[in-house]
């Protein structure tokens, strides 16, 4: 994931004082990281407003008509609307997924057998795309937010699962064995040993269950039930809307970035004595 | 009689006795839950198979598959080439991967379900839209791992064919920096396929037209169960094959790696 981050391009710098924020700005903006990457942005908005000033608005939108179309979804309050119903699910079914995933990857880290036998059958359900299972949610759990939930739940909660278990069971041996010598019951070992052996694993399995969250949601809103910001995209697909379609994929595109910030953030606070990556 | 004999050590010794108790639970429990319950909401696993077995037979999931896998070869491919060749030039040179970073960044943030849309509006909704589903899907996952493997190369190796007169960059890229990336382009690669698979169903399924999406939308409209499980089937069944086969591969210039890694100390 570094990569990603990386071709971001701006690092994270360490929070500047006040008298030098002037200095740094200016120092940050000249540089060629951001720079570059500034001039092109500008010249892609000019070719794309001037070539889609040329084409049939049904299918192309320039984007001064976008950012028109943005300000007033904004204003009627429907953009903000369906971003809570999106966010609420996400959250909600996040959480579930971290709840569930965690205890049980520590299980199946600790249970050696078990883990082993329960892998093929998380892998084959990780490796089928949810859109595919939305007829069977329908069908089990209706049209609405049960079956969106468990979509999310579905993709989320197995990278959770199997990364946790990776961690627990690579723990080094040599420290829940002196743990063990200094009478650690199995609860211990695995809250001081086990678990803090595990952080840089659960960290990844809660990133990329952050991802997968996040197409779940869309995935449920778009084909389950229509509802939140995908279904804002459908409904506006369907009617040739492409500015308003853009609007809500941009926003769901930033809620992923301030996820996965957040997680970053998260990580840093918890794993300290690690170096972050 | 005695090659079974000789069998059920080596299976045993290869762990596969808890995997068939326990796939035998859970097979087992399901159909009964089938028999016994709704088998509307869980068709027994007979069901499923008898399902495949007719689904297979008739012709209907053979002609889905062959439509779904081209299409997943055309987008695959696509942006396998594409993918690479951007990867390398952002890896070779800061500006271009300054200028074209934000652009493939932000196609990585947003999620290809919320792009399909407007994807369709824009390339068709015949063969040529879905193929660029799925080679949105897949192709920055190659370009970033092209990327990172290329511009993370060992410098002291690119010293080294230098001082042996390897100067020119197709011969670096081809005798240095390429095979030193083989390990991130090969995980690159397992996600794009990944990712591949799913933009190929999503495409499918929105469109309702055609390949195994198709299949599955239309089973699941008129609640046939068992047919819809047996359509879904071998989805997780391509995924998990062609992960598989990427792994294989990989494992076979990891041991050229190896090799090479040990002559180079």
């Amino acid at each position: 994931m570094r990569t990603t981050e990386e071709l971001g391009g701006a690092g994270v710098a360490p929070a500047p004082r006040p008298a030098n924020l002037v200095r740094r700005l200016v120092a940050i903006t000249t540089r060629p990281t951001v720079i570059l990457p500034a001039l092109n942005l500008v010249l892609f908005f000019a070719v794309w407003e001037y070539v889609g000033r040329q084409i049939d608005p049904i299918l192309f939108s320039p984007p001064s008509r976008v950012i028109r179309v943005f300000g007033e979804l904004i204003i009627s309050g429907e953009l903000l609307r369906a971003t809570l119903v999106t966010v609420g699910t996400l959250a909600v079914g996040y959480g579930l997924s971290v709840a569930v995933g965690i205890p049980v990857g520590v299980l199946l880290g600790r249970q050696a057998v078990l883990g082993r036998v329960v892998n093929p059958y998380l892998d084959a359900i990780y490796a089928t795309p949810r859109v595919v299972i939305v007829p069977l949610m329908i069908l089990w759990f209706g049209v609405g937010f049960t079956g969106r939930l468990f979509l999310i739940f579905l993709g989320t909660v197995i990278p959770i699962i199997v990364s946790t278990a990776v961690g627990v069971r690579d723990a080094r041996p040599d420290l829940i064995e002196v743990a063990q010598s200094f009478g650690a019951l199995g609860f211990h070992v695995v809250r001081h040993v086990q678990l803090p052996a595990a952080v840089p694993f659960v960290a990844s399995g809660l990133r990329i269950g952050a991802e997968r969250a996040v197409v779940g949601v869309v995935v449920g809103e778009i084909f389950l039930e229509l509802t939140g910001l995908g279904g804002l995209i459908q409904l506006n697909a369907v009617r040739f809307n492409t500015a308003e379609v853009l609007c809500s994929v941009v926003v769901i595109a930033v809620i992923g970035i301030v996820f996965i910030g957040l997680l970053d953030a998260l990580e840093r606070r918890v794993s300290p004595w690690r170096e972050a990556t | 009689m005695t090659a079974i004999r000789v069998s059920i050590p080596s299976w045993r010794a290869r762990g596969a006795v808890p995997h068939l108790l326990f796939g035998a639970v859970i097979f087992g429990t399901w159909e009964a839950y089938g028999r016994l319950g709704d088998s509307l909401l869980v068709p027994p696993v007979s069901a499923i198979l008898a399902a495949l077995y007719d689904l297979t037979l008739s012709g209907q999931l053979p002609s889905a598959l062959l439509e779904s896998a081209t299409l997943l070869a055309a987008g695959l491919s696509a942006a396998l080439v594409i993918g690479f060749v951007f990867g390398v030039i952002t890896g070779r040179s800061k500006v271009m991967h300054r200028t074209l970073s934000p652009f493939f960044n932000a196609l990585f943030v947003t999620p290809t379900v919320a792009l399909v849309p407007l994807v369709l509006i824009w390339f068709g909704f015949e063969f040529q839209g879905r193929v660029i589903v799925v080679f949105l899907a897949a192709v920055v996952a190659v370009l970033i791992s092209v990327h990172a493997g290329i511009r993370d190369a060992p410098p002291d190796l690119v010293d080294v064919a230098r001082s042996f007169g390897v100067d020119s960059e197709i011969g670096l890229l081809r005798h240095v920096l390429l095979r030193a990336a083989v390990p991130l382009i090969m995980s690159g690669i397992r996600l794009a396929v990944g990712r591949a698979v799913v933009g190929m169903a999503v495409a499918e399924v929105y469109l309702r037209l055609g390949g195994i999406g198709a299949l599955i939308s239309g089973y699941g409209a008129v609640f046939r169960t068992d047919y819809l499980f047996a359509s879904i089937l071998p989805l997780p069944i391509m995924g998990i094959g062609l992960a598989a086969l990427v792994a294989r591969i990989e494992r076979r210039f990891q041991s050229w790696r190896t090799y090479a890694s040990e002559a180079s100390e």
